[in-house]
């Protein structure tokens, strides 16, 4: 059998590049080690939970629960099921608040 | 344990993951992962290593999302990767969600619950609760509750009192429709006999309180005197007799129990908690009290019966700091009594886990609401320095409906211990369903003036329009006026919902 001639280099398994972090990455490792992300999103929750926001989340996890039968299940599900509804409905005025605090940060933060 | 459970709180059986991992390694994972939890200062108990370095998935390198350390061999992966983690290496089935301290088993992908891992967890939790200042503070205020005296004869104390307990519809309508037999009586000779008794045999306080009750409501206009039942109320409560001036709580607990005594003996019960007399019916609901060992998380539930709450003010914050005006509210009042309380290390208390005498952390709760709720305000500061005591003048703020729900035991617990199982082992049926816990307010007794002098008024609300009792004289008022008056006792009415 003839061997390829034009077979691709074989790839280094030990070589691997290390992808450069991009701004998104380097602004959340930041966020994290000044302990503000976690101010953030106490922040968040307060409002979260003011609004009544996460009030409507239990209901649908329960009506989804009582639909499906509790042990049919799983985190997961719920997951799947919640998040799209839950990042539909955050209040505006919720999602200003929380740009505006980061912006604020990220001056002061001087990136 | 209770032979029948409500199923929303019966422990689910471990999955058989879960199960095997127990068999194996026994408790050591949780106690070695106690070391790195860390606690928030606002209850939140997550995995507390470098965050950088824990929120990252082993396999895809993904950065958002829920993340599971393994048990075993603590490999962080993401939802997506932890039956992968799972599959190539077996045994590595239970893991930890990193930011909510919650177990997970990576082979069924769901949530998974131990008690022992949840008391592991506990434990680390109350060691870090923070120190409440107001307990402190209250530690030195405890002392004996001293008792208003009041105004010009001694009927005013109890005129408030009986003020409000005359407008206790449920208690209205038991000696209106003659449920407590006046006819049938066995004290009941005063038809024929009025002020001559023979000796030792004592009138019976039930009789006199339904005779109070016909003559207020039988529609006749003219001025009522309730010399009978004072004079019937004095033959009973011999100390509280004479021309001393009375408290209105003393005098509200008084006559409960004298209503109490009348029935009982009519009545099969088994206790207070279980009594069907009028006044246990009315008035009786069921607190729990919970204490927790600090050093092994082993927590001793108990229920007692109440007919009443009795709370401290609290502290005042002015909610602008430039206004010195002191606002305090029924719902902090209610806060700082269902608040966990570090008990001092004068007060430790026996750990049966334990066998020795610990610090722990107590917390109230209601386990069970009256039908009619009524608040009794600690408005009395006692200094041990000057062994003076001194009346607080503090405006409290309450509102006129009234949903008790956060402060349920089922709330509170849950509130606490969030998905902890094992707070609710041994619940018996969930007992808040059988009562709306929405309450209106009918009637509020305030005080005014000192300590040692003082006035009582009552405060009365009838189909939305308050009147203001203040011993023979009874006006129309706005609710303005009793907002601003110093409430010393409120009663509150279950609304009918159910």
């Amino acid at each position: 059998m003839r061997s390829s001639i034009n077979r691709p280099p074989t790839p280094d398994v030990d070589e691997e590049p290390e992808k450069e972090p991009t701004l998104q990455e380097i602004i959340n490792i930041k966020l994290i080690e000044s302990g503000e992300k976690e101010k953030l999103m106490e922040l968040l929750r307060e409002r979260l939970i003011e609004c009544g926001w996460r009030d409507e989340m239990k209901a649908i996890c329960r009506a989804y629960a009582r639909k499906k039968g509790r042990n049919n299940v799983t985190v997961d599900d719920l997951v799947h099921v919640v998040t799209p509804k839950g990042r539909a409905s955050v209040p505006d005025s919720v999602k200003a608040e929380l740009l505006q605090r980061i912006r604020s940060f990220l001056t002061s933060a001087a990136i | 344990m209770a032979l029948t459970r409500n199923p929303s709180f019966t422990n689910p059986d471990p999955c058989s993951h879960l199960a095997e991992y127990r068999q194996t390694h026994g408790l050591k994972g949780y106690s070695s992962l106690q070391a790195h939890l860390r606690t928030a200062p606002t209850g939140r108990t997550a995995i507390g290593k470098l965050p950088s370095l824990i929120r990252r998935c082993a396999f895809c390198s993904l950065r958002r999302g829920r993340f599971y350390l393994c048990l075993i061999c603590s490999t962080v992966s993401c939802s997506d990767h932890a039956a992968a983690h799972a599959g190539s290496n077996p045994g590595h089935d239970i893991a930890v969600d990193v930011d909510r301290a919650e177990l997970f088993c990576c082979r069924c992908a769901d949530q998974v619950y131990d008690p022992d891992f949840d008391i592991a967890v506990m434990v680390k939790q109350i060691v870090k609760l923070p120190e409440s200042r107001e307990s402190s503070r209250c530690r030195k205020r405890r002392a004996n509750p001293v008792n208003f005296k009041d105004g010009v004869l001694t009927e005013a104390g109890l005129g408030a009192g009986r003020a409000a307990l005359l407008h206790t519809p449920p208690l209205k309508d038991h000696f209106l429709s003659d449920r407590h037999g006046r006819e049938f009586c066995c004290r009941g000779r005063r038809r024929t006999r009025r002020w001559g008794m023979v000796s030792g045999e004592l009138p019976c306080l039930a009789c006199d309180v339904a005779g109070v009750f016909s003559e207020v409501f039988s529609g006749a206009r003219r001025p009522y005197s309730p010399a009978q039942f004072l004079y019937s109320w004095w033959q009973h409560s011999s100390d509280l007799a004479g021309y001393e001036q009375q408290d209105a709580h003393e005098f509200f607990i008084s006559m409960l129990d004298r209503i109490h005594e009348k029935e009982q003996p009519d009545l099969q019960n088994r206790g207070a908690g279980d009594c069907h007399c009028i006044a246990h019916r009315v008035f009786s609901g069921v607190l729990r009290s919970d204490v927790t060992c600090s050093v092994c998380g082993f927590t001793s539930t108990t229920y007692d019966p109440c007919v009443d709450l009795s709370l401290d003010l609290e502290p005042c914050n002015g909610i602008k700091s430039n206004d010195n005006s002191r606002i305090s509210t029924l719902m902090g009042c209610l806060d700082l009594f269902t608040r966990p309380e570090k008990l001092g290390s004068d007060q430790k208390l026996y750990c049966q886990h334990c066998e020795v005498r610990q610090d722990s952390v107590k917390q109230m709760s209601i386990r069970k609401l009256p039908y009619v709720l009524c608040f009794h305000v600690k408005r009395f500061e006692h200094s041990l320095i000057r062994r003076t005591s001194k009346k607080i003048d503090q405006n409290l703020q309450f509102p006129f409906s009234l949903d008790m729900m956060p402060y349920l035991s089922s709330s509170i617990i849950r509130n606490r211990f969030g998905n902890r199982i094992f707070a609710f082992q041994g619940d018996e049926s969930d007992m808040s369903s059988e009562f709306s816990s929405e309450f209106e307010v009918f009637a509020v007794i305030t005080h005014s003036g000192r300590l040692e002098s003082g006035h009582y008024v009552t405060y009365l609300r009838l189909r939305d329009q308050w009147y203001r009792c203040d011993d023979a004289w009874i006006t129309q008022v706005t609710e303005g006026v009793v907002r601003a008056s110093q409430v010393y006792m409120m009663y509150y009415l279950q609304k009918h919902g159910k």
